[in-house]
């Protein structure tokens, strides 16, 4: 019984980390319908530019997250002003090609400046665990996991509540309207995505500190973030985090009760069931 | 004129075919490779670019093939053409099997149903101890680039006429009916769900033979490199860049983006894949309509055809 | 009509790039296709490194001597962007291109399984240091030599200290990745801890590449594992270290069959690294003599100043093999491939790797050393002859560290 009970906690920890993860895609692909196949390369460089901060300047690695979020953000802001605006409007699927390259691009402009070598972030604090009863409580994942619920939280209240929030979800559904009222589209495209980068780059930080970091992390990450977010949901943060949670924890138990080498089968043999099924998401409306 | 154009095309099959006799081993071994990463490009071109659908599982049916040869060839000691054989009865029992559930999708939902398939499957025969788990199958040796190339050209020559029969037949006009306005071609009486399974039986036929060339050409195959998901990606942009929905437009892509990509290894080495991607990122931007729409709009168009396509398409 | 001139004329392209004819080079090229980009190009610079060393180093001191005459050895090097099927092409390039003399092998155990192909086919042998998997000399190929000791026999000597250690050891957990080397090392490793009459409470097979550990942690602790044993990655076994700890697991030891060696695992992990095992079939000791280098720790001083970090067993491997290629060479007094090839097989020597001699299937036959992260040092505690340096043993819990 211990044993299942540890697993559980490990699953739900686990999926925090994922939530945090999935959230900067599902926000860009829910509500500007652009994929990002560079997500995971973004996470990396939001990992390597955390370590620098620790490593370098002696910031802590969790307090220093808003500095990296707010550095991702420009760098996102001005990739989608300067290069992802320009194909906006053409077939979806074109955004997927380009973000592909520049996913190819930035992992080997990654491996140039930092070499393959990895890095890990490793405050004295945080490697540690807290030991709850029989369930010892991984202090790193533990703040990622706390992390993933205020930003989830402090989404869901952005997109649904302020009138920035709003104004973007807005254009996103209707541009001729927007511009009507005054909204200058490309600002707010680049805006939303510079939010979605930020937010990969926060999750980069976390994930430095419970695995490592090096050039070719993005691919898996990216793999992962999809199937979180198309089983949360695209509608709504809060789904990101369900989605989250719910892969942690089937993933934890397929460890567990069939095998290590089926974790894969089940993830994505449950992001397919759900595309059948339900494509939007456990928690998005039917559509 | 079309004669002149059809007597062109039979000059540039009888040359390929004659690479094997003139050509150096190293180009031989590129041709091949060329030649598959063709098929591939041809095969979604049906599904993709005629259809609309925008799969990015073909890898799965070139894992099916690939294994397909493989198992035959090395379980069950059976010939390759057997192997192939089974590669192709795999590809199509998934592609009718699957196909249906995910063929229901939309859009960028299809995309990542397909997707979501290629991790599924090569997870799955990772786990599979007649395909040899995670380590994979080590094939009987057979030194016959000759034969790999002719076959592969072979393929290349089945698939494009195939491509070529469907711009002339119903199948074919229903499918880009079903792409421009699906539930136009439906009210019409086009069966879509049949037509769009066809489609992708088709697509997954030519991708697992090619797949069940590669496997014996290179003699070891594993989980990894059978169901390769960054082949889906090059598939795609090889037949974007030529041209999606033509008939010579994914050859096209496919020879000239794997020129490049050899070239740029062999001379500038390690920063290969970075100049690659940088490739792909211009193409998208300035030429969203790949190589065929170059050609046929750059003598009116002139330079400014670049900066129109930008215009249209941005923000 | 256009569409099809178009076609035709990109092939003309081609055509030019096909019959472009490499130079002939008058030195004895050695060639290789390596990964210097791509996941594995952490361990992959290590060849690029030390071949390029022992290539100069040769040079320097004349060369090779062949009749009485000197010839300076050239390197031929590729990056394979860590793709097997680009390797392939490469080393075909290799031989019917560029025309090297002979070949020296990538990283990799699929890798040098996929490219003996190669050498195989056009009768070039390669010496490599990369592939330790036994499939690789299962298939009865001729051109195929390898300096990395089996697979199977990776756990041999840490398996025979557990026999020593006090309080003895009952209960092993065993995982491994599911790739061609760390497979073959479970495969010899099971029947080895039956013959020790240690109980195998775990036997797990993981996802390559597999990032999350927490799992199998809880599984070692409940079962209260003494030892365990892991065959992966070094990304893999880094974030087992790391997840161990976070998990408060700590078993009475724990050995991986990577990572340990290498300078940069050690500081990766920092202090969390202290009490891990490994196991090298090198250590940069003055012991091992080379005709070249002085000895083992000089090349290692050497390898230091010159690229900035330390070498492992995969660098002096490297240099072993570029070695073994001139020795064979002198040997047979000519660079023809089927002459060096049969020299190969019959060489015997000592080299800053260790003593160099092929067994009839192409592989070397070098015993592994246990060895442990001490504080900040890496020390050899068990090996051929026993105890060398007492383990720290059993290691402490991680709040007690």
């Amino acid at each position: 019984m211990d044993l299942l009970s540890q697993i559980l906690v490990n699953g739900i920890l686990l999926g925090g980390l994922y939530a945090v993860m999935a959230l900067g895609l599902a926000l860009v692909w829910g509500v500007l319908n652009i994929v990002n196949l560079a997500h995971g390369a973004f996470i990396m460089l939001g990992g390597y530019l955390s370590w620098y901060l620790f490593t370098v300047a002696h910031v802590d690695p969790f307090l220093g997250l808003p500095i990296t979020a707010v550095v991702m953000f420009g760098l996102g802001y001005v990739l989608q002003r300067g290069l992802l605006n320009l194909v906006v409007k053409a077939p979806m699927f074109n955004t997927l090609l380009i973000t592909f390259g520049l996913e190819v691009v930035i992992t080997y402009l990654a491996q140039l400046a930092f070499s393959a070598d990895f890095r890990t972030i490793n405050p004295p604090y945080a490697g540690g665990s807290w030991q709850i009863g029989p369930i010892a409580l991984p202090i790193a994942r533990f703040v990622a996991f706390g992390v993933a619920i205020a930003l989830t939280l402090g989404m869901w209240v952005f997109l649904l509540r302020t009138r920035l929030g709003r104004a973007i979800r807005a254009t996103a559904q209707n541009l001729v309207a927007a511009r009507l009222y005054g909204v200058e589209p490309r600002h707010l495209y680049a805006v939303t995505f510079g939010l979605g980068i930020g937010l990969a780059g926060a999750a980069g930080g976390l994930y430095g500190t419970v695995s490592q970091i090096n050039p070719y992390i993005g691919a898996a990450l990216t793999a992962k973030s999809f199937a979180i977010s198309i089983i949360g949901g695209l509608d709504n943060p809060l789904g990101v985090l369900v989605g989250g949670l719910f892969l942690g924890v089937v993933e934890s138990l397929t460890t567990l009760y069939i095998g290590p080498t089926f974790a894969d089968v089940a993830s994505f043999g449950i992001l397919l069931l759900v595309l059948v099924v339900r494509p939007s998401g456990l928690l998005g409306r039917t559509a | 004129m079309k004669r002149l154009g059809l007597a062109l095309v039979a000059l540039g099959v009888v040359a390929l075919a004659a690479v094997p006799w003139f050509g150096s081993d190293t180009f031989i071994q590129f041709g091949i490779n060329a030649l598959l990463l063709a098929v591939l490009a041809q095969g979604w071109n049906i599904i993709g670019g005629y259809a609309g659908y925008a799969s990015f599982g073909n890898s799965v049916f070139y894992g099916l093939g690939s294994y397909g040869v493989g198992i035959a060839m090395v379980q069950w000691q059976q010939p390759f053409g057997v192997g192939l054989a089974f590669g192709v009865v795999l590809g199509v029992v998934f592609a009718c099997s699957l196909g249906v559930a995910v063929l229901r999708l939309k859009g960028h939902y299809f995309a990542i149903a397909t997707l979501a398939l290629a991790q599924v499957m090569t997870a799955i025969v990772s786990n599979v101890k007649l395909a040899g788990q995670n380590v994979g199958l080590v094939l009987p040796p057979l030194n016959n680039d000759r034969l790999f190339y002719e076959l592969a050209l072979a393929l290349l020559v089945v698939a494009t006429s195939t491509i070529w029969w469907i711009t002339r037949s119903r199948f074919g006009f229903g499918l880009i009916a079903i792409r421009e306005n699906e539930e136009g071609a439906a009210v019409m009486g086009v069966n879509t769900t049949l037509y769009k399974v066809l489609a992708f039986t088709l697509a997954g036929i030519f991708s697992s033979l090619a797949g069940g060339i590669h496997a014996y050409w290179v003699t070891f195959i594993d989980p990894e490199s059978a169901f390769d998901i960054t082949l889906n990606v090059k598939m795609i942009i090889m037949t974007v860049f030529g041209g999606a929905g033509t008939v010579l437009g994914p050859v096209v892509g496919a020879f000239v983006l794997s020129a490049i990509s050899e070239i740029l290894s062999s001379e500038v080495t390690t920063i290969a894949g970075l100049f690659f991607g940088i490739v792909i990122v211009a193409a998208i931007v300035f030429m969203p309509r790949g190589l065929a729409d170059i050609v046929r709009r750059f003598p009116q168009a002139g330079w400014r055809y670049f900066k129109q396509n930008i215009q249209a398409n941005r923000l | 009509m256009t569409k099809t001139s178009f076609a035709l004329s990109s092939l003309a392209a081609l055509s030019t790039f096909a019959l472009a004819n490499a130079a002939t080079a008058q030195d004895i090229v050695l060639g290789a296709s390596v990964q210097l980009t791509g996941p594995v190009a952490n361990t992959g610079r290590y060849y690029r490194d030390a071949y390029q060393l022992a290539v100069d180093k040769i040079n320097a001191a004349g060369g090779v001597k062949i009749a009485g005459k000197s010839e300076k050895l050239t390197l031929k090097l590729y990056d394979n962007q860590s793709d097997v099927n680009l390797s392939v092409r490469q080393y075909t390039q290799l031989v019917s291109q560029d025309k090297v003399n002979l070949l020296l092998g990538p990283f990799a155990s699929n890798f040098a399984l996929a490219d003996s192909a190669v050498s195989e086919k056009y009768q070039v042998p390669m010496v490599q240091g990369g592939g330790a998997s036994d499939q690789i000399f299962a298939r009865n190929f001729k051109y195929i030599f390898g300096t990395l000791a089996p697979a199977s026999d990776y756990y041999a000597s840490t398996i025979a200290m557990l026999k020593a250690l006090k309080p003895a050891p009952h209960t092993v957990a065993l995982l491994y990745a599911d790739d061609a080397f760390d497979v073959s090392v479970a495969d010899g490793t099971r029947p080895l801890l039956k013959n020790a009459g240690l109980d195998t409470v775990m036997d797990e097979r993981y996802s390559t590449n597999a990032t999350d550990f927490n799992s199998l942690l809880s599984q070692i602790k409940s079962k209260n594992a003494d030892v365990v044993l892991v065959a992966g990655h070094e990304t893999e076994i880094l974030n087992f270290v790391r997840q161990a700890k976070s998990l408060a697991a700590s078993p009475k030891m724990y050995s991986f069959t990577v990572g340990v060696p290498s300078e940069d695992f050690r500081k990766a992990l920092g202090k969390d690294a202290d009490y891990a095992y490994g196991m090298t079939a090198w250590l940069p000791s003055t012991a091992l003599k080379d005709r070249w280098f002085g000895d083992a720790q000089a090349f290692a001083t050497e390898y230091k100043a010159r690229f900035g970090y330390e070498p492992d067993y995969h660098a002096a491997s490297a240099a072993a093999d570029v070695e073994t290629l001139v020795m064979a060479v002198e040997a047979a007094g000519t660079t023809d491939p089927k002459k060096v090839r049969d020299e190969i097989a019959k060489v015997r020597f000592a080299s800053l790797y260790g003593p160099i001699a092929f067994t009839a299937h192409g592989q070397i036959d070098l015993p592994q050393v246990v060895i442990q992260v001490q504080g900040s040092e890496l020390v050899e505690v068990y090996g051929a002859g026993g105890f060398v340096k007492q383990p720290k043993y059993p290691m402490p819990a991680w709040t007690a560290r």
